[in-house]
């Protein structure tokens, strides 16, 4: 919802100040005018070239986030892992390697797990994205078998790790040890604590088939 | 580091893509997991990006093993491992798909992706260029190579061809179909890489503008197998990788083809290995012979003389596989 983008904040969150110091920073550095403006008549030129849109510059999409349609705007360049943390405050997956290799911004894709970080936010209009936050946190739930089977410990990987054992156990609700292994070996976490991601992944595939 | 802007385009249909295509430092963007960590890295800077995976034509695994496959470029490599075809007629294929990178990347990346990726060498990753000389010397030769070629390292390139998936396309004898400007054209996989001698040559043959399209396998018929071995169990590129595809008459062995990963700049036939086993039966004894032939003219850097002992146990652990046999066991 739209409302949602806008909505007001109590005071200046530390997010809010690091945002704000960020376009502060980049403001500095954006060639003058007069370069911008050729840049944009040479784009256009050549798109006329074109018989498709081609998109540069600031770009309005939609992505339908966690059920709900969310309206903002993004360059081409920007990862989803950035416009759901910078631009729609959806900031359960996190940036840790921004390449791909650590699983940490692992983001539901049409329901299968990617790498949010190398994907572009203007190809996913038109999916369905999940975050964890429209995960059961109930009893039943992911979340609640990693708390219970102390499944992380500075847990900067765990919401990667909640969202790739969600998306295993969607796709397999039985898995073995070993098939758990292989649903999760797309990410990782530096303090080691596999031991009691596995057993919450077990655990988890226990208490949603009600066993 | 965040990427340089570009220009975006997401056309559905071939044709517009390669109309999109045509714009000058233009570049054909699918699951993003190389060129989009180039772009963050700076090595590569193209001014407009075209998203292939919105042409659904791309995608798809299509035919049987007694007629052949055919893998649109834009095909997932999770819809190549969850291929029955592939699984069942060609398992040589299938066992290196399913180890390329993680869950997640084999839900993103495609074969078109996975075969056109550039190098990972770290000079390459880090804007040495592709042959990373500097005042005449190769800063591979001079630095860290552990991890790049023992064949053909009396030429400039040392770097490893990175695609894990020619190799056995190439051993199953696969085409590639190329669709440009001027229309399309077909060759051997092995066809779209070639050793650059310049920095400015590509070490791939595909043209700027130019899309692949699609790979064509011909009927299974033999016995076909890969062995990779990699410092990590995932989240990995293989350190060496070998595919076989053998001919069998009786129990003897009647043609072969056996392709190495990170050996050389290019993927790396060993007719040597393949002549060491043709006209014999294949045992755990041949398996070693020929193991030891693919190495016999290797000739390794100054960090990477591990490589060759790899190569003959990949060699061998393959053609074993390939014969049913468990190399364990022998």
């Amino acid at each position: 919802m739209a409302d949602l983008d806008t909505k007001p904040r109590p005071g200046a969150s530390r997010r809010d100040f690091l945002r704000g110091s960020g376009l502060a920073a980049a403001s500095a550095v954006i060639s003058g005018p007069a370069r911008a403006a050729l840049d944009e008549a040479a784009a256009e030129a050549r798109e006329a070239q074109d018989a498709v849109p081609v998109l540069s510059g600031q770009v309005k999409i939609t992505l339908k986030v966690n059920g709900q349609e969310r309206h903002t705007t993004v360059e081409p360049r920007s990862t989803l892992l950035d416009t759901l943390r910078h631009r729609l405050d959806v900031t359960g997956p996190k940036r840790v390697c921004d390449r791909g290799s650590c699983g940490a911004c692992t983001t539901l894709v049409d329901g299968a797990p990617v790498y949010s970080c190398t994907t572009l936010a203007v190809s996913c209009q038109g999916k369905t994205i999940e975050t964890l936050e429209s995960f059961d946190t109930g009893p039943e739930g992911v979340p609640h078998a990693f708390h219970q089977n102390d499944g992380l410990m500075c847990g900067y990987c765990t919401p990667g790790f909640v969202t790739a054992c969600k998306a295993l156990l969607d796709r397999n609700p039985h898995p073995t040890l070993e098939e758990v292994k292989q649903g999760l070996n797309g990410n990782i976490c530096r303090c080691g604590t596999y031991v009691g991601v596995l057993k919450a992944a077990l655990a988890a595939a226990k208490s949603m088939k009600g066993a | 580091m965040t990427m340089k802007a570009f220009e975006y385009a997401s056309p559905s249909t071939l044709d517009l893509a390669l109309k999109a295509l045509a714009a000058p430092s233009s570049e054909a963007l699918s699951g993003g997991t190389d060129l989009l960590c180039r772009m963050k890295d700076d090595v590569a800077a193209p001014e407009r990006l075209v998203y292939l995976k919105d042409v659904k034509d791309l995608a798809g695994v299509k035919g049987s093993a007694a007629e052949g496959v055919t893998i649109g470029a834009g095909t997932l490599l999770a819809s190549v491992v969850a291929s029955e075809a592939v699984k069942a007629s060609y398992p040589a294929l299938w066992q290196t798909t399913l180890e390329v990178g993680t869950p997640q990347i084999r839900n993103m990346a495609t074969v078109g992706g996975n075969l056109l990726q550039r190098p990972r060498c770290w000079y390459f990753r880090n804007g040495f260029g592709l042959l990373a000389m500097q005042e005449g010397k190769s800063l591979v030769r001079l630095g860290d190579n552990r991890y790049h070629s023992i064949f053909m390292t009396d030429g400039d390139a040392l770097f490893t061809s990175p695609s894990s998936l020619a190799v056995p396309l190439i051993a199953l004898g696969a085409t590639a179909t190329i669709v440009g400007p001027n229309g399309e054209r077909t060759l051997p996989v092995e066809d779209l890489y070639r050793a650059p001698r310049t920095d400015k040559q590509r070490e791939l043959t595909i043209e700027p503008g130019e899309i692949l399209t699609k790979v064509t396998i011909p009927p299974a018929k033999g016995k076909n197998a890969s062995y990779e071995i990699r410092a990590k169990q995932s989240h990995d590129w293989p350190i060496v990788l070998a595919s076989v595809n053998l001919t069998l008459e009786g129990e003897t062995v009647s043609a072969a083809k056996i392709m190495l990963y990170g050996v050389a700049p290019i993927p790396w036939r060993s007719a040597a290995a393949e002549q060491a086993l043709i006209g014999k039966k294949l045992s755990v004894e041949t398996a070693e012979d020929a193991g030891k032939a693919a190495v016999k003219n290797a000739q390794p850097l100054s960090m990477n003389q591990f490589k060759v002992s790899l190569t003959t146990t990949a060699v061998k652990r393959a053609l074993l596989t390939a014969g049913g046999m468990k190399y364990w066991e022998a």
